[in-house]
């Protein structure tokens, strides 16, 4: 404040007038509030329905930010699979995305299968850490994807892994069973070989028995089994014999069998091992019907690959079941039942079938095909010998022993999936975790405590301490979005192949999106639940009590009057306001 | 996604005593982030008048003058030209007014200093009523609204007073509205009107008022963009009187905007459609004149 | 440099002179000389400064509000209406205890439009915290101008510089206009003890509470209580450079005078011919000229008043309800002070109405020939009742 003047007769001249001298920062308006915002991440619908509990807001906030290795680590931490994953998992992640709300679901899939191609070509590189080596081996039975997510995630706590598989290769299902057309062998090898990196051993063509499991109780300090279902159901009909195994066939062709196929072929099954079988006649030129039991729409296959299978001139007949198959000359001929709807089975949420009472009908084909499911290859594994001790997880089982002794895959798993099959490797990875560093006792609270949202899937983030243990269970709506943040935008569409293409060949049908499309596309996710730094709470913050240290941001509650803007401005549901006091 | 890419530094402090969820106060900050210290501000009486900090406190980092009700366009005239004669071309004076003290009483000196072509910015911040003195209506209240002094079924009837166009017929150099809604775009109105220097500008930002408008302090953002995505209040630029650009174009229907507010709570569908009319031919007539300048070089 | 200069020409030169800087102003009759005088100056460049037409009287006083808050020299001058219609802004201008300075032309309140010599415009505005100076003549108002810039940068007051209508401003008469390197001596630049200033920000007119609102306003009065002695001070130093000197009263043969007769403005100069001519009667008769009205010089009133036998007090103003307001002051001013004279209001002049050499002589003989006062004022030269 500038000093008066001296007048010339030495007095000072008074001179206080309303002349500010202090700022207002004094006045901690605080004391105003009665509510409070505080930062409240929660769960993403879509990281809730993911089996592999994957933690999408995120990947695709940093993917979106342009920290593309920041999004590839934050796959790798829940899932080792993503280029895998983007081609062959049903993305349940899409049928419940929040921005089906506003246009179409983000393509999750789409945008997985492109950090995990990045990352194939070389130009993204994983950075997740392993832990210390903690002197425990366990033993893995089946390299397949329970099989090796498991020994994915035991190496990376610090566990040492022996794998052993009954194949030439690891792989399982996604070598032997899934066709190359949805799933080239290149980008499986990449991704085994990435996991691989951790230091497990994986033995191949050593199947194994039971003998060698009880064996292996006392030279290993815990025993995963998960070794899928190598054989093929039987339907326990006259002339059976003469149908050959379509998972046999899907194996020669991925072992190189380029034998020509017959003109005309009857698939017979509804799951997708069925249809890959048809899909992959189809393109060794064979005009191919698949038969099925049941509606078209009760069929286990994926709906995706279904509406593809037709579109490539697979013919479906639905509600029809063989009861004997026989041979005229060079045709075969299936005795067909017609069958019909009566009820539902509530149990499995699809319609119950009878035979209609009419005639039976007849097909003739020139090959015939069998897959109608398929169940362990070994007898000692089916069914799983269980006491009233037995721990039954959602995706894997713990017997009753000391090594801990588990069972996962397609062994335990209701749903018969590769994402689900990461769940279950991941799932017995902690339970062994567990088992050792807390009791049996402690698994089923702990696993509790890492589950994402209100769903099954796990986050080993939450596990291992990471951010994400904070987040609440809570799951974002389409009503918590403020959607004056996201304008109307299309779904970005990948190139693939027409139809003429799809048919002729075994190469991939859809291609990978273009970095300008991947970006626009996951710009469209609305990040749910999850703090993505758009600033949007300091920017329209009237008392400026948002402060940004170190990237995190604060409330400044000496300042804060509860106008709760904050919260309504912030697209994605990462704040709330709580009664003060 | 991409958030607002705005200025960091802000001029204003905390702790004031704006009422929680005060769009004024909102404004003042992005002003002055586009503003810069070399700025003087001008507060006749209004909400800022008190937001500006009672004996001894001040709420900004840059100087300010308070004055008489009717006068911030004069002093802010004088204030001017004493900072010439003093050499300081560099400082920015900014009038800082309330819709009275813009709309109604201080219209005749803010006329005065824009025909003379004044050298300073005079931004209004419009919460539509005399609202420090308890909510009366001003001639900035919008058709529809209950206030102190159109309570109940005396309503305002009459249209709000439009000041940009008024000002327009001055051939004002630049005139334009903003939003506490649209902080880039108003903060780049404020920063274009910073660099023009030498005639008058004029900015009449939207500025919710929760209190006021009987609305819940955390809707004061998003109430202030239903206003533009409505074409209740659009976001446009008006160049020397004729040049007109619009920003944005809203498409949501008006009922959106005022139905959630308390001081319209007694409006009824009919009236609804009478106002989505008036908003309709209005904002066809402002896109008339975005084509008229082509004819005018 | 001795010239025939009109009374709005002797403000205008002295306002050049004074180097003021930022000017604004809405004409009124009879103001309009100085304004244009004023412009003519700016736009021909002898003088360095903005002159802001403003669109009303109100807006004046904002503009030199805003500017002298930048801390520069500032002018204004109105009238009447124009002074009415500033006053918020008189207060304003005051409380904000800037050294703003006034040429207020002294012409009669509408209804009926009157554009002619009364002062109850300036009077009425007594409470506004407004230094104020009449003056008798042009001389005297360029000299007072000069000494106004003085005394308000000071006192951080403003000086409200006064002359009749007509009478004053647009009179001719021989004034002696100063050289500037004169004047410099006199009137160093403006150096302001309130300037905003971005490099140092503060805020002014904040919002002031009860809890201190009293105080601000009562170091206004400290100021204006320290005005008399800084006046006398100043007119020293004046007299030192000019020769000139006038006081906030001037005794015109009051030393062994019977009644005292208090005159403002230009009747001051019409009563020195009435005085001259009573006193060759042998009537003990003396005036006191009054230049200060605010603040009233009240020890100067009890002094060179509280002796005589009676007081004529020559009023051309009023306050309806009450009485002529100079002996309204006077009054006030005596009444505490022990066996003071009877005070004669007399009401004369007003609305330009002309107050010669026989009203005032009417008014002395009246007050001579009555004990007391008739009246609490006395209407004088009234036609048609």
């Amino acid at each position: 404040m500038k000093m008066a003047q001296e007048p010339e007769n030495g007095k000072k001249i008074p001179l206080f007038i309303s002349r500010s001298h202090i700022l207002t920062d004094v006045n901690k308006t605080g004391s105003w509030r009665f509510v409070r915002p505080i930062y409240r991440e929660k769960t993403a619908p879509c990281s809730t329905a993911c089996p592999a509990g994957q933690d999408i807001p995120r990947i695709e906030m940093f993917f979106n930010q342009n920290q593309f290795e920041d999004a590839l680590n934050t796959i790798l931490f829940e899932n080792p699979f993503p280029s895998v994953c983007g081609r062959v998992c049903f993305h349940p992640c899409e049928r419940v995305c929040n921005r089906a709300g506003l246009d179409e679901p983000v393509a999750v899939h789409d945008l997985e299968r492109f950090i995990g191609d990045a990352a194939a070509r070389g130009e993204l590189k994983p950075g997740l850490k392993k832990l210390p080596a903690k002197g425990k081996t366990v033993c893995i039975i089946g390299a397949g994807p329970a099989g090796m997510a498991a020994g994915y995630f035991l190496s990376r706590m610090g566990y040492s892994c022996d794998i052993y598989e009954a194949r030439s290769e690891p792989g399982g299902i996604l070598r032997w069973g899934i066709p190359r057309y949805r799933l080239p062998e290149t980008v499986l090898t990449f991704e085994i070989d990435r996991i691989k990196q951790y230091g497990l051993k994986i033995s191949c063509n050593t199947p194994v028995t039971h003998d060698f499991v009880e064996d292996a109780k006392n030279r290993y300090q815990a025993v995963f089994i998960a070794c899928g279902h190598g054989r093929s159901l039987k339907m326990n009909i006259p002339g059976e014999h003469m149908a050959d195994d379509g998972l046999d066939y899907l194996n020669r062709l991925r072992k190189g069998d380029t034998a020509p196929s017959t003109t005309t072929a009857a698939v017979i099954g509804g799951g997708n091992t069925a249809i890959d079988v048809a899909r992959s006649l189809v393109r060794q030129g064979t005009k191919t019907t698949l038969i099925y039991r049941r509606q078209k729409q009760d069929m286990p296959a994926f709906k995706e690959e279904v509406e593809m299978a037709v579109e490539e001139g697979v013919t479906i007949m639905e509600l029809f079941s063989p009861v004997k198959i026989e041979k005229h000359d060079e045709e075969f001929v299936i005795s067909l039942q017609k069958m019909k709807t009566a009820g539902m089975e509530t149990d499995r949420g699809r319609s119950r079938v009878i035979p209609d009472g009419g005639p039976g009908h007849q097909f003739r084909t020139l090959k015939i095909f069998t897959a109608i499911g398929a169940e362990p290859a070994d007898p000692w594994l089916s069914p799983l010998q269980k006491t009233d001790a037995t721990l039954d997880l959602s995706h894997c089982t713990l017997a009753d022993s000391d090594p801990p002794l588990l069972y996962g895959g397609d062994l335990t798993n209701a749903i018969q999936s590769v994402p689900d099959a990461v769940a279950s490797g991941k799932q017995a990875a902690m339970a062994i975790d567990i088992f050792f560093k807390q009791g049996r006792h402690a698994i089923t609270d702990r696993l509790n405590s890492c589950r994402v949202g209100n769903g099954p899937a796990l986050s080993m983030a939450r596990y291992m301490g990471e951010k994400q243990r904070n987040r609440h269970e809570d799951v974002v709506s389409f009503e918590h979005i403020n959607l004056d943040y996201f304008p109307r935008e299309s779904r970005a569409e990948t190139k693939t192949l027409s139809l003429d293409d799809r048919v002729r060949s075994f190469d991939e049908i859809k291609t990978t999106l273009t970095i300008d499309r991947a970006l626009k596309e996951s710009r469209r996710c609305f990040n749910c639940g999850i703090c993505n730094a758009c600033d949007n709470c300091r920017i329209f913050c009237p008392e400026i009590a948002v402060t940004l240290h170190a990237g995190e941001r604060q409330i400044d509650l000496d300042y804060c009057k509860g106008c709760g803007i904050c919260v309504v401005e912030c697209p994605r549901s990462a704040m709330e306001l709580q009664e003060e006091g | 996604m991409a958030g607002y890419n705005i200025p960091d530094t802000d001029y204003m402090v905390s702790g004031h005593v704006g009422c929680p969820g005060c769009g004024a106060t909102i404004a003042m900050k992005f002003a002055l982030k586009a503003m810069g210290e070399k700025t003087m501000v001008v507060i006749p009486a209004c909400c800022w008048g008190v937001i500006a900090g009672p004996y001894p406190q001040s709420s900004l980092k840059v100087p300010i003058l308070q004055t008489a009700f009717a006068t911030a366009g004069a002093t802010a005239s004088g204030l001017r030209a004493a900072l010439d004669m003093k050499g300081d071309s560099e400082t920015t004076v900014m009038a800082w007014a309330g819709d009275g003290g813009t709309f109604d009483i201080g219209i005749q000196a803010l006329s005065g200093a824009v025909e003379r072509n004044e050298d300073f910015i005079y931004v209004c911040y419009d919460n539509e009523a005399y609202m420090n003195t308890g909510v009366q209506r001003s001639s900035a209240t919008p058709f529809g609204s209950r206030t102190t002094t159109t309570p109940g079924k005396g309503w305002k009837k009459n249209r709000k007073k439009n000041m940009v166009e008024i000002l327009a017929a001055h051939r004002i150099p630049y005139a334009a509205t903003a939003s506490i809604a649209y902080p880039e775009d108003m903060i780049r109105k404020f920063d274009k009107a910073r660099r023009m220097k030498g005639g008058t500008r004029f900015i009449h930002v939207f500025a919710t008022c929760p209190t006021g408008w009987r609305i819940p302090s955390e809707m004061s953002v998003k109430i202030a963009r239903l206003a533009v995505q409505s074409n209740v209040f659009p976001l446009y630029e008006v160049e020397n009187g004729v040049k007109y650009t619009i920003n944005v174009e809203g498409s949501r229907p008006v009922a959106d905007y005022f139905k959630i507010q308390g001081r319209f709570k007694h409006l009824t569908d009919e009236d609804f459609e009478k106002i989505q009319n008036m908003v309709d031919k209005d904002w066809e007539l402002l896109l008339r004149k975005t084509s008229y300048f082509d004819r005018l070089t | 440099m001795k010239e025939v200069l009109e009374g709005s020409h002797a403000v205008s030169q002295a306002v050049r002179l004074a180097k003021v800087q930022v000017m604004s102003a809405y004409p009124i009759t009879p103001q309009t000389h100085i304004v244009e005088a004023l412009s003519e100056y700016c736009a021909d460049g002898t003088m360095d400064a903005r002159f802001i037409c403003v669109e009303s009287e109100h807006s004046a006083m904002a503009a030199v509000i805003g500017a002298s808050s930048a801390g520069i020299r500032t002018f204004t001058a109105t009238s009447s209406q124009g002074l009415a219609l500033m006053h918020e802004l008189l207060h304003w201008a005051s409380a904000g205890r800037l050294p703003i300075v006034m040429a207020e032309v002294n012409r009669a309140l509408a209804p009926g439009w009157n554009i002619w010599m009364d002062q109850t415009d300036s009077l009425a505005q007594r409470d506004t915290g407004w230094i104020q100076l009449y003056c008798e003549d042009g001389q005297e108002v360029l000299d007072t101008v000069l000494q106004a810039y003085r005394l308000a940068e000071t006192v951080n007051l403003p000086v409200m510089v006064v002359l009749d209508a007509f009478f004053l401003s647009h009179t001719f008469e021989p004034v002696d206009i100063p050289g500037q390197d004169l004047v410099d001596r006199f009137l160093p630049p403006f150096s302001p003890k309130i300037a905003l200033d971005t490099s140092d920000p503060f805020a002014i007119g904040q919002m002031a509470p009860p809890n201190v609102y009293m105080e601000m306003r009562r170091d206004v009065q400290k100021a204006m209580e320290q005005v008399l002695d800084i006046f006398s001070g100043v007119e020293q130093e004046f007299l030192n450079i000019f020769g000139r000197t006038y006081g906030p009263v001037e005794r015109f043969y009051c030393d062994d005078a019977r009644i005292i007769m208090v005159v403002t403005g230009t009747a001051a100069g019409t009563c020195r011919q009435v005085i001259s001519d009573l006193r060759s009667k042998g009537e003990k008769v003396g005036m006191l000229k009054l230049k200060m009205f605010r603040p009233f010089p009240v020890n100067l009133i009890r002094e060179d008043l509280g002796r005589v036998q009676k007081i004529a007090v020559v009023d051309r103003n009023f306050s309806f309800g009450a009485s002529g307001i100079f002996a309204q002051e006077i009054r006030a001013a005596l009444c505490n002070h022990p066996g003071h004279p009877p005070v004669f209001g007399y009401i004369a002049g007003l609305g330009g109405r002309d107050v010669t050499v026989d009203t005032l002589a009417e008014i002395y003989w009246k007050t001579k020939e009555s004990d007391a006062p008739e009246d609490e004022s006395v209407w004088v030269g009234l036609v048609n009742c």
